[in-house]
């Protein structure tokens, strides 16, 4: 009897501990429930190599937030996981892997993939799933026909805009005549169209102007043209390779002008690498800079990215990937996952990131100023507005 | 420029050279590949991109200057050759017969290895551009300016292009070689070692390759996914000169760099493509076996 009772007393309490092991497992998995976040990005194909630092911040980030103790999914802390893809860089298979993580892999969020073309394909898709996402890395009056709702892009390097304020920087510095050269590829293209009429009105003599198709391998006679032309300022519309060869060529031949613009390319780590001492005096497109300190977390940004990547992160797409990042985790920390309030909130609400406060109007980031980086002794300064100027610009002399 | 402003221009001279040492660096491996074995090799770019990752792998981890690097990157790429066609290339070549059937099959083998080469270092380096700064000193000889690894790298690839071509106009290797390309058959039956040419072209090939590929690092910058263009400038170079003839390939190399250099200098940056596309096409359809194809010749 004594027995019997031993077992059923030993055989209840192994039950009930069992029973409570069960629930502590269980309690942990669901605490464990990651958030999903989806993407499909260029990891192969031409692009590639630009779409790098955006994969790097998105991994950044991910570390950071289980660093944190998980995303706060409105008030609950919750781990997350990624479901990355590589579009090849091809944009049908971008939009056609976005409806996959919406209906197939049913993720929780969406971060945006690399460039332009890539985030307009990829509107109708969110529209069509009422599925909101923070764009980052697109800059072309082109966003601004996007129908406003799901999709938001934060830069204020639109053409446009950065043609106005780029003419008024020369003026500003003196500049009467200029020299364009820009390649055929629709963002740069576009930035031309802006800045013709623009230089005209200012008076800014054009002394020569060409495009040239992305393929180019040399640029000797285009060089030497502008050199003979003795522009006080040279508009180099280009991409990072093609950045790469004018700065060098430039060099080589020997152009005098003491101002020197060159659009994509001198705000990344491997432009600076390549060029050296040349790229001195270079001013490019950029409005973000760790040394801006009312900025919060600017620096801690850069001083994590250089500590896990051993080199600066892009000024202009590292830094709208980061706050872009910071805007949807903002907005999930209010509204938690629920795609209608998210989409309300993002519209409506005014985001602390490390490019300071962002507030949207439609499509379209209503505070960031248009700005410029200049490379000086290596390193990347805001050089306009005065309002975010971290030095003042300085004639390139190399 | 006027026309007169072009033809002088010792700047535009330099960089035409360059342009077109460059593309002929790049064809003489694939001309030697293609030419021996009928061998599609769609991955021979892939193979200047491990010859630039190479020279940044020594220049950034041991502080070797790439000039010093350039032979043991080509003893690397060479020894991947060396390994590829024991492991892939002599079964493919073992197995199919018909040059047609043997072309189409190369064709997909080589566009899965090239695929395969870019995602491994791809996946050892990201796709981050890498580059680096080596003989940025710029000279300057009249009014012609040239930077040190512009300079270095016309040198370097004239040389390597020139002593190929000797190696094989005046070797019996060289003899042979040319015997495999223009009568496979024929050579066999006179005791050439078709097998040994066929694994000595490769061999040769790639380690040529991985030394162009140390002098584009020198000065561009490079990703895992640059080599495309370099293996369709090669087959324009080698369509131009004819198969398996590796001193017209260095002379269409050259003729390819003035028509870009100078064609753009007279014309227009956008002509570039249409240009270069055009003489290829032009070629293809009047001088189907090159322009130094000799009279008679199969």
């Amino acid at each position: 009897m004594i027995t019997t009772l031993k077992k059923t007393r030993r055989h209840f309490l192994s039950s009930v501990l069992a029973g409570c092991a069960w629930l502590a497992v269980g309690n942990a998995w669901a605490q464990e429930d990651p958030v999903r976040i989806g993407f499909a990005i260029s990891k192969t194909g031409p692009f590639a190599a630009a779409a790098q630092e955006q994969i790097a911040v998105y991994e950044l980030w991910k570390d950071e937030i289980k660093a944190r103790g998980g995303l706060n999914v409105a008030g609950a802390k919750r781990p997350v996981e990624f479901v990355e893809y590589d579009n090849q860089s091809k944009l049908d298979q971008s939009t056609r892997l976005y409806e996959k993580l919406i209906t197939d892999d049913k993720v929780d969020l969406l971060l945006a993939p690399w460039g332009t073309p890539f985030q307009i394909a990829l509107a109708p898709v969110v529209e069509k799933y009422k599925f909101p996402v923070v764009g980052n890395t697109a800059a072309s009056v082109a966003v601004r026909q996007v129908q406003p709702g799901y999709i938001w892009f934060p830069t204020s390097a639109i053409p446009d805009k950065m043609a106005g304020e780029l003419v008024k920087m020369m003026q500003q510095n003196n500049v009467k005549s200029a020299a364009i050269l820009s390649n055929v590829l629709p963002f740069t293209k576009e930035l031309k169209n802006f800045l013709e009429p623009e230089l005209k009105k200012a008076g800014i003599e054009v002394k020569y102007s060409t495009e040239y198709p992305p393929s180019i391998k040399d640029m000797t006679s285009i060089v030497t043209q502008i050199r003979d032309a003795q522009p006080d300022a040279v508009l180099a519309l280009s991409y990072p390779s093609d950045s790469i060869l004018y700065e060098k060529q430039a060099h080589e031949i020997g152009i005098k002008a003491p101002f020197q613009f060159i659009a994509v390319g001198p705000s990344t780590h491997a432009y600076r690498q390549a060029v050296g001492a040349a790229a001195n005096g270079t001013v490019t497109m950029g409005h973000w800079s760790p040394k801006r300190e009312e900025w919060p977390n600017a620096k801690k940004f850069n001083d994590a990215f250089v500590e896990r990547y051993k080199h600066e992160p892009d000024y202009l797409n590292a830094s709208l990937t980061y706050l872009s990042l910071e805007i949807l985790e903002q907005a999930v920390a209010k509204a938690g996952l629920d795609k209608e309030k998210l989409r309300e909130v993002i519209s409506t609400e005014t985001f602390s990131t490390i490019n300071g406060n962002i507030k949207f109007d439609g499509v379209q980031n209503t505070i960031t100023p248009v700005a410029f980086l200049q490379i000086q002794d290596g390193s990347l300064e805001l050089v306009w507005p005065d309002s975010l100027a971290t030095s003042s610009w300085k004639p390139k002399t190399q | 420029m006027g026309v007169l402003d072009v033809l002088f221009s010792g700047q535009l001279l330099f960089a035409a050279l360059l342009t077109g040492a460059l593309y002929a660096i790049v064809a003489v491996g694939l001309n030697m590949v293609y030419g021996t074995m009928r061998l599609l090799n769609v991955a021979h770019g892939d193979l200047v991109m491990i010859g630039a990752y190479g020279a940044y792998w020594f220049f950034t981890g041991f502080g070797l200057s790439p000039l010093a690097a350039a032979p043991v990157v080509a003893v690397g790429c060479a020894l991947l050759g060396l390994v590829l066609y024991r492991l892939l290339f002599a079964q493919l070549l073992r197995t199919t017969g018909n040059p047609v059937q043997l072309e189409a099959r190369s064709l997909l083998l080589f566009f899965g290895l090239s695929m395969v080469i870019q995602n491994i270092m791809a996946t050892l380096e990201t796709a981050t551009p890498r580059a680096y700064q080596y003989l940025e000193v710029v000279y300057r000889v009249g009014g012609l300016a040239m930077t040190g690894n512009r300079l270095a790298a016309l040198l370097v690839a004239l040389a390597v292009c020139i002593a190929v071509a000797l190696f094989l106009r005046f070797s019996v290797f060289g003899l042979a070689l040319r015997g495999v390309i223009e009568r496979p058959d024929a050579a066999r039956i006179v005791g050439v070692n078709v097998e040994r040419v066929h694994w000595v072209s490769v061999v040769l090939g790639f380690g040529v390759a991985g030394v162009a590929g140390v002098l584009v690092s020198m000065m561009e910058q490079f990703s895992p996914f640059i080599g495309f263009p370099f293996t369709i400038a090669a087959f324009i170079v080698i369509i131009l000169a004819g198969l398996g003839n590796i001193a017209g390939g260095l002379i269409a190399g050259l003729l390819l760099g003035a028509i870009e250099v100078y064609g753009v200098a007279l014309t227009s940056p956008n002509w570039r493509s249409v240009l270069l596309y055009g003489i290829f096409v032009f070629v293809l359809i009047v001088l189907p076996k090159g322009i130094f194809a000799r009279r008679g010749r199969a």
